[in-house]
């Protein structure tokens, strides 16, 4: 556990040193507007601080203390386990809104813009195949069943605007 | 007295059929969520709040703010009183407050074969702690509101510190890890623009992080995604002991005349988790395990304990739910939220107009004492429908994961997308994900991340008054009587921890320098 107690407590320095630098006119002698004020990098760069500060304490206790032998995981099985639901959930928040990049001029698409409905039918099908092991009818009627519910319910109940599809935009879907 | 008028107000306003209907719904909907292992009461609270701008905005007929408080509020309810279900009957906590059950709720199920009595003990017990914390809520929250309006920037920021330094002194945790948890939430609350100047700070240029870091896809993060990750890891260690749901008349009737027996605990535990639960930061869960440690201190029939003491079922039962209404108390008087759960309450005051604190209390009377009538509206329904629906709130632990999983998932990025129509939120809201599921692991409290999270705003907008106030001289601090004792209180909490430190080196007690290598 100790390495992994020590990275964790290195990586809430390494962010209290950056929230620090980012606030260094913290001490600047014009801060604030009014007198007594003590500008707006005062905070953030005494919360950094004491971050800071406070990981380093942990480090150290970490490292003059007996630790608990076994590693973060029990074993090769929980790290997939884990990994089985955040890859896809990655793939998921990422098939939304999909990948591109944009100029002045253009928006290049490398992964077309799922949107809500299109990447859910994917993620909630993919899951019924993939650990549920269901029957590809089973599959398919999850896949359309659940955007379908949700549509009525966010889209039409609470009129909440979900992102669309690129085949919407296309005016083949309604979602 | 005027209570009473108020409260009859508040109970028109509550029983409002609106009202009523979106309780109802709230507190299925938290049972549900009580039940679920992978979800808990806060992310619950957390992943529905987006819909609450719809309900407080009008979209449902007839809705405002307060059913939107109702609806939430009544979530919570539901899910105090359903995470006891899984512990009980099937030995795996829905719930962290729960977890005291596996001590002696399983036993009394399992070995004892006594599931129904198990269950109506809990329900009757907690029912009964909740009622007197809502007495003691609806008695106590007027005159604290009214004492915090006389309040001005110094005593507001000591309120503030006091609230932080509970977390440190008083969390589980190693005292070291609050606090860079509380700095870190107070970081990421200065992200954006100033309040008080107008200036960028802390957005690396990036004009998306200009409105700063919204509290809600954060906590949907840490709590929803967080909590599903590491059930995932843990998958596979239930659905083992599962026993029979049945609940019958002749259950209840056998609680109740063992309540009888413990009336004078029960009591007592709602009392001390009510003043448990008002300290900022300690929700029902540590309420739970300090009504189980009194009810073990105080019981003639320690040995029975851990083999189904229905002592040990009653009193952490009674304080925790106790714990959970209190949290409110802080919320709604002072705008301190009382646990992680009451601070995601109260960022949906803030989404909805409101400012929470003793000035609710006199521009929206009818949604404070709206809220109060719902309190104990939403506890009786609570526990009617525990009585009557335990076989089928039992299965829904058998849906299976592969469903349950990514309707999770899918349910927490409608929600940090929805509030503000942002894919920046759902991105936010994966990965506060994976930091809430690694800081659990590696034992940081997220607790103070989210309460400072919340109140950092609040925090550097009184400091900063107070010191324009007093032309930069931190002793403006101690000016007032009231600031200053909550400044040294607050002190002697930070410094708990460290005395217990040197104490337990004194015995010999701390643990020998490590090795080179674990």
């Amino acid at each position: 556990m100790r390495p992994y107690q020590v990275a964790t407590a290195a990586a809430i320095v390494l962010i209290a040193a950056v929230a620090m630098f980012d606030s260094r006119a913290a001490f600047s002698p014009s801060a604030g507007t009014s007198p007594g004020d003590v500008g707006s990098r005062w905070y953030p760069f005494w919360a950094a601080t004491i971050m800071g500060i406070a990981a380093v304490i942990v480090a150290y206790r970490v490292l003059t203390t007996l630790q608990p032998v076994e590693g973060a995981f029990e074993g090769r099985r929980s790290v997939f386990a884990v990994l089985k639901i955040a890859v896809p959930m990655l793939a998921y928040a990422v098939l939304i809104g999909g990948i591109g990049f944009r100029t002045t001029d253009f928006t290049y698409r490398i992964v077309p813009a799922f949107g809500f409905y299109l990447a859910t039918a994917l993620y909630m099908g993919l899951f019924a195949w993939w650990l549920g092991r269901y029957k590809i009818w089973w599959v398919a009627a999850i896949a359309v069943a659940f955007p379908i519910v949700i549509f009525g319910v966010f889209e039409l109940g609470f009129r909440v605007a979900l992102p669309k599809s690129f085949l919407y935009t296309s005016g083949i879907l309604p979602f | 007295m005027e209570v009473f008028g108020q409260l009859a107000g508040g109970f028109a306003t509550a029983l409002q059929p609106i009202n009523v209907a979106m309780l109802f719904v709230a507190v299925v909907l938290g049972l549900v969520i009580g039940v679920l292992p992978g979800l808990g009461g806060t992310s619950g609270v957390a992943i529905l709040l987006p819909i609450t701008v719809f309900i407080a905005h009008g979209s449902l007929p007839g809705s405002d703010a307060t059913t939107a408080i109702i609806f939430l509020a009544g979530i919570y309810w539901g899910a105090l009183f359903g995470g006891v279900i899984t512990s009980i009957l099937f030995n795996i906590p829905g719930e962290p407050w729960a977890v005291v059950l596996l001590f002696d709720g399983f036993p009394l199920a399992k070995r004892l074969g006594k599931p129904g009595l198990a269950l109506s003990s809990s329900f009757v017990s907690s029912f009964l702690g909740a009622l007197v914390s809502t007495i003691l809520f609806t008695f106590f929250a007027l005159p604290i509101a009214l004492k915090a309006l006389e309040f001005g920037p110094a005593e507001l920021f000591a309120v503030f510190v006091l609230s932080f330094a509970t977390l440190i002194g008083l969390g589980a945790e190693a005292p070291m890890k609050s606090v860079a948890m509380l700095a870190l939430g107070l970081l990421l609350a200065a992200v954006g623009f100033d309040t008080v100047t107008g200036e960028q700070r802390l957005n690396f240029g990036q004009t998306a992080l200009l409105s700063g870091i919204s509290f809600v896809p954060v906590t949907i993060g840490l709590f929803g995604i967080g909590e599903i990750l590491a059930s995932a890891e843990e998958q596979g260690i239930g659905f083992v002991e599962n026993i029979s749901a049945k609940l019958g008349l002749r259950d209840v009737v056998e609680a109740l005349r063992e309540l009888r027996k413990r009336l004078r605990l029960v009591l007592s535990n709602a009392i001390i988790g009510f003043f448990f639960g008002v300290l900022p930061g300690h929700g029902a869960t540590a309420a739970s395990f300090l009504g189980y440690g009194l009810a073990r201190q105080y019981s003639k029939n320690k040995e029975n304990f851990g083999k189904g003491e229905i002592s040990g079922i009653m009193g952490p039962q009674a304080a925790a739910d106790a714990a959970g209404v209190a949290s409110l108390v802080p919320m709604i008087t002072l705008g301190i939220p009382g646990s992680p759960t009451s601070a995601v309450i109260m960022a949906g005051l803030f989404i909805w107009g409101l400012q929470p604190g003793p000035v609710l209390f006199i521009q929206h009377p009818d949604f404070v004492w709206g809220l109060i009538a719902s309190i104990y509206l939403g506890h009786l329904l609570t526990f009617i429908l525990c009585l009557l629906a335990v076989p089928l709130l039992a299965m829904i632990m058998r849906v299976p994961y592969a469903i349950i999983t990514p309707f999770i998932v899918v349910i927490s990025i409608i929600g940090s997308y929805s509030l503000n129509n942002s894919m920046l939120d759902v991105f936010i809201t994966v990965l506060f994900g994976l930091i809430g599921y690694w800081l659990r692991k590696m034992k940081y409290p997220l607790a103070p991340l989210v309460v400072a999270l919340v109140l950092g705003d609040s925090t550097e907008r009184e400091l900063r008054k107070a010191l324009i106030a007093g032309h930069g001289s931190p002793l403006y601090f101690f000016n007032s009587g009231l600031s200053t004792v909550l400044i040294l209180f607050a002190v002697v909490l930070v410094a708990i921890p460290l005395i217990r430190t040197i104490r337990a080196r004194r015995r010999g007690a701390a643990p020998p320098p490590a090795p080179a290598h674990s």
